[in-house]
């Protein structure tokens, strides 16, 4: 099925976030060279790459942590038509980390609702208007309660971050990011530190916040959560992603006249399968992806052109698109 | 094997039987003196020690205080006043220092520098800047705990994962909020641990504070009765000083216990 002209306009239309032409270097170390990255609302995007290919460094440069050195990251808020440039970490994108993501001396529904606090009330306020903020607080309270138990987290809402398991954490930490509703959902790694079983479970919640999506644009209206998630598992970037894309060093920077590696750069940029939640996960399926992505990012002796697997947007002006993408 | 643990029961008679020791080889000791010189004060006999504490819980008829009550009130206040200006500006100096660069900058080379001048030894000049009043031994707890307090809760402050400020700036906080709501929060704990330690470290300056200039005081009443060599009632001075501090120290664990239940030592 080819798409209409109008429908690949409504894509490219609604962009959350893109990154235009980021480079970055720590001293002679150049690491990032003229990245450009634009990710659709409603989108699970994976990032892979070999490792210390500026994978943290790119996300860090759209949580805004640490600016990079050229170029920019824009942010759109959904239903507006221009984007905010980013300047600093924000609350339109959240962010879940490996480790270190919730707060180790709050509970798991103190550390979902800090959020709303945070966000909604200031430190004046909350103290010198007492009785209302405890109303607002127990709003607050109840409303973290709703989230944990959507990510089926009800038992653990009082458990504080050590009782829990590893798996445990990483939902709060989801749950914690989610409830401001952010543009954009960054994960940085996020079940590198766990086991297969729980990350297959986790991998499932975010199919299952891709399905919502689904329905969403089924229903006309716009997708709620776009995820762009880094991770080092190409099975993982490929089940749970609706598009793959890798940076490496690996390209050819001779042609484009440089006499050393400028940089680590967008390499591979193509759709991936969708998956429902409740849908089997067959890793046998993903061998000739994953061996083209090999082919791209991660052999040091091949050296192609950046554009050779950079076909996302031919793929999706072509129909080739699922989920968000169709 | 190193470190095998042992039965609850044998932990218990251990730690009974190491009290009695030291009770039994004191009564020894100090038998031994009295048939040598009956007369003797500086090892006191158990009842000898028993006049000592009547001496300092009666009404003394020169003065007519009571001593215990005096001391404990003057050495009482002076230590709560010196520990917690210490605390205060400790807690502001280390917790700005962690945050800001500017202010670590400033203040990193004076706060080691001043860590190791013994505060003791600096009496003279708290003498010369604030008089002999409570001022005085304020100043000399608080600047003598406060460098290492600061140092300590500065390195808690850039202990705490950088991850958790960005994700506290990703969910909406103010730099306010992630100082106080964030930081102060997190370190808690350790900002107890460290006051507990300082706890030993204070009372040492204030004692030799009150030895030096004090007319009333649990340093002062030490130093007047160890050179009466009336040492029944410095013992039980002594003893309330430990029973004193072992106070302190459980009331800041029970704190610890109440304001961080998430706290497990060892373990974050």
């Amino acid at each position: 099925m080819v798409c209409t002209g109008k429908k690949m306009k409504d894509l490219s239309n609604d962009i959350v976030l893109e990154c235009r032409g980021i480079s970055h270097r720590f001293g002679s170390n150049r690491v990032l060279h003229d990245v450009n990255l634009k990710i659709i609302r409603g989108e699970i995007v994976s990032l892979v790459g070999p490792s210390g290919c500026g994978k943290s460094t790119l996300l860090r440069s759209i949580v805004g942590t640490h600016p990079p050195r050229e170029g920019e990251v824009i942010v759109t808020a959904s239903g507006e038509k221009t984007g905010r440039v980013v300047k600093g970490p924000g609350r339109d994108r959240g962010i879940v980390y490996q480790q270190y993501s919730i707060f180790p001396f709050l509970t798991a529904q103190e550390n979902v609702a800090i959020g709303l606090m945070l966000d909604q009330t200031s430190i004046p306020f909350r103290l010198s208007r007492r009785l209302r903020w405890s109303k607002i607080r127990k709003q607050h309270l109840d409303e973290a309660a709703t989230l944990l138990k959507k990510l089926k987290l009800g038992a653990a809402i009082n458990k504080y971050p050590h009782q829990m398991s590893g798996g445990m954490r990483q939902r709060v930490a989801v749950a914690q990011a989610l409830i401001l509703k952010p543009e954009i959902l960054l994960l940085d790694e996020p079940f590198g530190a766990l086991d297969e079983a729980t990350r297959e479970e986790l991998q499932r919640m975010l199919l299952t916040l891709y399905l919502e999506n689904c329905q969403a644009r089924q229903r006309g209206e716009s997708a709620p959560y776009t995820i762009f998630i880094v991770t080092h598992e190409l099975n993982e970037a490929i089940y749970v992603g609706d598009r793959v894309t890798a940076l490496s060093q690996y390209w050819n920077w001779k042609e484009s006249g440089f006499t050393s590696c400028p940089g680590a750069t967008v390499v591979y940029n193509r759709v991936a399968p969708v998956y429902l939640p409740d849908e089997a996960r067959d890793f046998a399926a993903f061998i000739s992806q994953r061996q083209e992505i090999r082919e791209a990012a991660f052999l040091p002796g091949r050296l192609q052109s950046c554009q050779e697997f950079n076909r996302f947007w031919d793929e999706v002006r072509r129909g080739s698109g699922k989920g968000v993408l169709k | 094997m190193l470190r095998q643990p042992i039965k609850t029961r044998s932990t218990v008679v251990l730690g009974v039987v190491s009290v009695l020791i030291m009770f039994a080889a004191y009564t020894v000791i100090s038998n031994w003196q009295h048939e040598k010189n009956p007369d003797d004060t500086t090892i006191p006999t158990w009842n000898q020690i028993g006049d000592g504490v009547k001496k300092a819980v009666e009404v003394n008829p020169r003065s007519g205080e009571r001593w215990v009550l005096v001391d404990m009130e003057a050495t009482g206040t002076r230590l709560f006043l010196g520990l917690l200006v210490g605390i205060i500006g400790a807690l502001t100096l280390g917790v700005l220092m962690g945050c800001f660069s500017t202010v670590e900058a400033f203040f990193i080379v004076p706060l080691s520098l001043l860590a190791k001048v013994p505060p003791t030894a600096a009496l003279a000049v708290f003498f010369v800047l604030v008089g002999t009043d409570t001022e005085m031994y304020i100043a000399m707890i608080a600047f003598g705990i406060m460098p290492i307090l600061a140092q300590s809760i500065y390195l808690s402050v850039r202990d705490v994962p950088a991850e958790l400020l960005y994700k506290a700036y990703t969910i909406g906080a103010s730099t306010g909020e992630v100082i106080w709501n964030i930081i102060v929060r997190a370190i808690l704990p350790q900002i107890i641990d460290t006051i507990r330690l300082q706890i030993g470290p204070a009372m040492v300056f204030l004692i030799a504070a009150e030895m030096v200039c004090g007319d009333v005081g649990f340093g002062y009443r030490i130093r007047l009765q160890s050179r009466l060599l009336n040492m029944n009632v410095v013992y039980f001075y002594l003893a309330l000083l430990a029973a004193f501090g072992f106070a302190i120290d459980y009331g800041l664990r029970l704190i610890q216990k109440i304001c961080c239940p998430w706290y497990v030592q060892g373990k974050r």
